[in-house]
């Protein structure tokens, strides 16, 4: 009998699982139960291998979002595309390099141009399932003898696509045609080499073409350790093991996961609604068709079913919107993987724990299945709804962790993630653009212990690491004036969100830098999340800058700049500085209107996470705490947590007697102000039937997910009673 | 298999567990009868003598009562029947206007409120924040989560319930029943 294709493989993966339930069919783990120390230990050196890949490949990379933040992914995957095991980096990524092999192997890429040692295959476009365009997904067969064994896989996020704004999130893209370079699916080399036309497209299309050109050498350098070191591996554990182990690694990841939802969660329905804005009326945008505010609904809804398996369902999910943040379903699904090996199937990271879910197909012309309705739509930071979106699952398993009491599982919602990025010539006369990496350190989410991290956690890669200021200011005309905790970041509530950091930059030696604060999940007309059991949200993103300042004449002068952000009450920028153009509270995303010049200034803060649990029941020595570190302020701790606090000597001392009644009071005040439901409810539906003080962005948004979504809609119409034909318009 | 201590998860229940022993939890392979535990450590706690079914959240119950399995806060308040989401049986306190967010968030951190309102979900009895939603105006209050407690207790405990109850969502039955 003739071997079958790659294709045909999988194929009967597929039939296999659908008939037995188990991947690849394989109802025991031979291995597993034969040697367990064995497959155990050669799980690790695999993974130890994808380790090395990226160790070797950041290295080799040029940009210093790899070089320096380790921004990039290496994964071993079995020959039809699994991921078996990856590398530390962003890990959001390994659904996406898997799809990506699976993609060539069902476009008959066997066949022709065919596989073999050496080739290097890559893909950035989201129309064949890319994320978008500054993502360079590689992927490259691995041969033992003439066989193919293995695929290694790479992500780097590179410094430019060359998208229509320089960078990497490009969120002011009115279309696809504006993404930048499309690496569609190609076969960009071979024999271990770059084609040298692949080398004049990245040279002559993108505006950092040195970084690059070095960041793909570095994806190429890491798959290439990776080979060697599976080479190493077969000759010592042999073929056969480790074509078995792979998928048996794969399988065994799967049923942890089953295994841990059933033991740990509760069947049932789960709902989380979530919400995002784009406010981009009247900035500097591309397009007549961009003169406008967005608002996305990103809804969530599982169904844990009885056998552990899980149904999602993104109904009501709100239509496409005409800048870069629409994202594909193969995209997503690799996010939505990332999020939940964080949550449970994280043992052993691969392609196994996915594999239980039924992921419903989102709306058509929705912002997370675009294409359908509209090719064009643009993906330039096809992140930003996605990880805003993803932010339920975290606070959702939370709930399920803690219903069945493992409280030491429990986390609330994440941070939101509002980028900086420059663009210019720098101190050396070398034109840069990119990305800096204070968003790739946000505060972590509370727990159901304490409060989160402050500055040590990343939605989209475990590998939370803001760099140092000193490579960033090596890179881009900047100086740091500051980098410091920013405080009241993480709502408010019985444990709070860990907290995230502002950075305070001074532009410096440059004939002009364009600041890009960029929007990969930030919010800044609505709040962070919700309040999870009673906590308040994150407060919006709203970052600052100065422009043409009396910076120089107060550093000639010897006195006080600006170091930190300050509390709202009391904010820092403003007091001493003068500018001509000065932004003290910017609705993010924004390009700045002119070039930045030297001694201008940029407050750029960094988002906390969510809090839970009243914040009247917050320990009053947790509150001490904030306030002696400066992390939170009077107001808040007697306002929002009912503490009071004095300064008697010089430091704060808590009045227990007269914050007892405090809370005392506050809790009656609840009552007075409060209303029953069903009261609000009447009064409520009324303001709906006749759009009362509902922003254009919010009609638009609940008029495209009705429309996509007509269950969805049925339901929202039959809760405040309206009348079946009623539909929110989008007139001013 | 790991088997904690009640009283160490009392203490990581009310956030004073040593960060080494918590380690240790997150570390182990998780106790099987975790979920028994909590239940007897919140029922000790609560202030009603109904059984607890299912803990919701730190703060709400689904308990088998002589009315049926119905939904209660820690202090006993009766939210009803837990099909129905519980949030139409709460007090509520919507703040949707620049007053009303400005005693939480001041100045440059104010949600704007065209596009968010703030609603408190506050317990009748004991005035205790249950939850706090952020959404436009016209959002559907979450159903957090309608468990399937049957096929819970007879397929994944191994113990049905002695009742059984249709697993449906009854909330718009419920508000279909109230006057516009």
């Amino acid at each position: 009998m003739a071997e079958l294709s790659l294709k045909e493989r999988i194929a009967a993966n597929t039939d296999a699982f659908a008939k037995t339930g188990y991947l690849f069919g394989l109802e025991s783990l031979e291995l597993k139960e034969s040697d367990p120390g064995t497959y155990e230990a050669v799980w690790h050196i695999l993974s130890n291998a994808c380790d090395a890949a990226w160790a070797t490949g950041c290295k080799v990379s040029s940009s210093p979002i790899a070089a320096e933040g380790g921004d990039a992914l290496w994964g071993l995957h079995t020959p039809t595309g699994e991921a078996i095991c990856i590398s530390r980096g962003i890990s959001a990524h390994a659904g996406l390099l898997s799809d990506m092999i699976k993609n060539f192997i069902d476009a008959d890429y066997e066949t022709y141009p065919g596989f073999k040692q050496g080739d290097i295959f890559e893909n950035n476009d989201p129309h064949y399932g890319g994320i978008h365009s500054p993502d360079f997904d590689m992927c490259m067969p691995l041969f033992y003898g003439d066989t193919l064994v293995a695929w290694a896989s790479c992500v780097s996020h590179v410094a430019d696509a060359g998208a229509v704004t320089p960078g990497s999130i490009g969120f002011l893209n009115p279309d696809c045609y504006s993404d930048g370079i499309a690496i569609s699916m190609e076969r960009v080399g071979e024999h271990d080499r770059f084609y040298p036309w692949y080398e004049k497209r990245i040279r002559s299309r993108t505006r950092t073409p040195d970084f690059v050109m070095g960041d793909a050498r570095g994806r190429l350098a890491g798959c290439i350790t990776l080979r060697e070191r599976l080479q190493d591996v077969i000759d010592k554990y042999s073929l056969e093991f480790i074509s078995k182990a792979g998928q048996e690694y794969v399988e065994d990841s799967r049923r942890y996961a089953v295994g841990r939802v059933k033991t740990q969660t509760v069947p049932g329905r789960i709902r989380k609604s979530q919400f995002k804005d784009l406010a981009m009326k009247g900035k500097r945008v591309l397009l007549a068709k961009q003169d406008i505010d967005c608002c996305f609904s990103l809804p969530m809804e599982l169904t844990i079913n009885a056998d552990a398996s899980v149904d999602l369902s993104l109904k009501g999910a709100s239509g496409t919107v005409p800048f870069g943040e629409n994202i594909s379903p193969t995209a997503l699904k690799s996010g939505l993987m990332m999020g939940y090996s964080h949550i449970v199937g994280f043992d052993m990271f691969n392609s196994g724990p996915i594999s239980a879910w039924n992921i419903e197909m989102p709306p058509a012309g929705s912002w997370a299945n675009p294409y359908p309705v509209d090719f064009q739509a643009a993906s330039g930071v096809a992140w930003a709804p996605a990880v805003t979106w993803l932010s339920n699952l975290y606070e959702v398993f939370g709930r399920l962790f803690q219903m069945r009491g493992f409280v030491e599982e429990m986390a609330a919602g994440s941070a939101t993630i509002m980028t900086a990025e420059f663009s210019g010539v720098n101190q050396n006369g070398v034109y840069l653009t990119g990305l800096t990496l204070e968003q790739a350190s946000n505060g972590s989410p509370a727990r159901g212990y304490s409060d989160g991290e402050n500055s040590a956690w990343c939605i989209y890669t475990p590998e939370a690491d803001f760099g140092n200021a000193e490579i960033s200011e090596l890179y881009y005309p900047i100086l740091f004036l500051g980098r410091n905790v920013e405080p009241n970041s993480g709502g408010y509530g019985k444990y709070r969100g860990g907290l995230g950091h502002t950075a305070v930059w001074m532009v410096h030696n440059t004939p002009g830098l364009e600041y890009q604060c960029g929007d990969a999940g930030m919010r800044s007309k609505t709040v962070g999340n919700h309040g999870m059991y009673g906590a308040y949200p994150v407060c919006p993103d709203r970052p600052s800058y100065a422009h043409d300042t009396n910076v120089k004449e107060l550093i000639d002068a010897q006195q006080p700049l600006v170091h930190k952000r300050g509390s709202a009450e009391d904010p820092e920028v403003g007091k001493m500085v003068k500018a001509r153009d000065f932004e003290p509270a910017a609705i993010a995303p924004f390009v700045t209107p002119e070039p930045l010049v030297d001694y201008d200034l940029i407050v750029h803060p960094i988002g906390g996470a969510q809090a839970m649990g009243d914040p009247i029941t917050r320990d009053p020595a947790l509150v001490l705490r904030d306030l002696d570190e400066g992390w939170t302020t009077e107001r808040v701790a007697n306002d929002i947590h009912g503490v009071v606090a004095g300064k008697p000597n010089g430091h704060y001392k808590i009045d227990e007697a007269a914050t007892a009644k405090r809370r005392r009071k506050m809790r009656d005040d609840r009552k007075k102000r409060a209303v029953p439901f069903k009261q609000w409810w009447a009064s409520e539906r009324k303001k709906i039937e006749s759009q009362e003080n509902m922003d254009v962005a919010v009609r638009r948004m609940w008029s495209t997910s009705m429309h996509l979504s007509p269950d969805y809609a049925d339901e929202l119409r039959a809760f405040w009673q309206l009348a079946d034909d009623f539909v929110f318009t989008e007139g001013e | 298999m790991a088997d904690f201590h009640k009283a160490d998860i009392e203490k990581l229940i009310d956030g004073v567990l040593p960060w080494p022993a918590t380690q240790d939890m997150l570390r182990s392979p998780k106790d099987t009868d975790r979920f028994d535990k909590y239940v007897e450590i919140m029922q000790e706690r609560v202030g009603f003598s109904d059984t607890i079914l299912l803990p919701l959240t730190p703060n709400l119950f689904i308990v088998a009562s002589d009315n049926g399995r119905v939904v209660k806060c820690s202090c006993g308040c009766d939210f009803g029947d837990y099909r129905v989401n519980w949030k139409l049986s709460a007090l509520i306190n919507v703040r949707d206007d620049e007053k009303s967010i400005s005693e939480i968030y001041k100045d440059r951190e104010m949600p704007d409120p065209g596009w968010i309102q703030l609603r408190e979900y506050i317990c009748p009895d004991c005035a205790t924040q249950l939850e706090v939603e952020a959404v436009p105006r016209g959002c559907p209050p979450d159903f957090d989560f309608l468990p399937d407690l049957d096929t819970f207790y007879a397929e994944w405990l191994g113990r049905p319930l002695p009742d059984k109850v249709e697993y449906v969502d009854k909330t718009i039955d419920e508000v279909k029943t109230w006057d516009k």
